[in-house]
């Protein structure tokens, strides 16, 4: 098997990108990633949060407190903390700190700012993606405006919110 | 009087190249008021008539802006952006594929977004 020209993923610098993609829906790569991203961001935050907690009280009771994983209080914790974290990112400025890193941004499904009430909704209906083996994703991939389960409730879209053809004449200026 | 008078056959009889010769350009370019003309004039409008697009595509004018904001963090983020818009298109593709429906880019605008929204 021969693999045909425009099959493989460019590995090249940013001239790949020809047209400016600002505005166009995301697709499932840059989403996913952003998400990855913000699962390690909100983890590794509260992680610190809880580390500061026990030296807090180690230092102030004398009492170590040992947080374990199945700890329904930390479970619970850190369901509140996440869903401040992705409602709030959504709410002020449409992009969580992934979305930011890879240049995508949330948008209403007409292409407006994404209100706070949205930004709730979509928080709250996020999980519901999840189920049934992640079948709530599968509209990134198929639909024509790759709108995922939670997007179509909350009414919302993901687009690219960078510039690639700035960032292909960068390339240009230094080559 | 003046009714009478055929003022196309009087225009027909005047020189106008000679008229122009003893015209002092510079002499009337004083008497223009720039400051007053330029603030007749809506510049917005004008600009919005002018392609930046192309003008920066066939320019240098572009590389020079994007020089100049250029950095070694913006470098990689540009990388890791197109890196992964790259893997976006490929998968794009094999699902267009698939579903024997030949893929032509990624979709959108939405119809409301305004122009330079997100960046």
């Amino acid at each position: 098997m021969t693999a045909r020209a425009g099959d493989a993923p460019p590995s090249g610098p940013p001239a790949v990108v020809r047209e400016s993609l600002q505005g166009k829906y995301a697709g499932f790569a840059s989403r996913f990633t952003a998400f990855a991203v913000d699962v390690g961001v909100s983890l590794g935050v509260f992680m610190l949060a809880l580390a500061a907690v026990s030296f807090a009280a180690l230092v102030l009771t004398g009492k170590d407190i040992t947080w374990h994983k199945g700890d329904i209080w930390v479970i619970i914790a850190y369901a509140v903390w996440a869903f401040i974290y992705f409602a709030y990112s959504w709410a002020a400025s449409g992009r969580t700190a992934g979305m930011a890193l890879f240049g995508v941004r949330v948008v209403t499904d007409d292409g407006t700012d994404a209100s706070a009430r949205r930004a709730v909704v979509r928080t709250l209906a996020l999980p519901l993606s999840f189920l049934f083996l992640g079948l709530g994703f599968v509209g990134i991939l198929l639909g024509d405006r790759r709108r995922a389960l939670h997007d179509v409730i909350a009414g919302t879209a993901v687009i690219y919110s960078w510039d690639a053809r700035a960032a292909r004449l960068r390339f240009l200026s230094r080559g | 009087m003046v009714s009478a008078l055929d003022v196309n056959a009087l225009l027909d009889q005047v020189d106008l190249n000679a008229v122009l010769d003893q015209v002092d350009i510079n002499q009337l370019l004083d008497r223009i008021d720039l400051d007053r003309l330029l603030e007749r004039i809506d510049l917005n409008d004008v600009v919005k008539h002018i392609d930046v697009s192309a003008l920066v595509e066939q320019t240098d004018l572009g590389a020079v802006i994007a020089a100049s904001s250029s950095g070694v963090a913006g470098d990689v983020l540009d990388v890791v952006r197109s890196q992964t818009v790259g893997l976006d298109e490929f998968i794009a593709r094999w699902i267009g594929r698939l579903r024997r429906r030949p893929y032509t880019g990624p979709p959108g605008p939405p119809d409301r977004l305004r122009p330079g929204a997100g960046s």
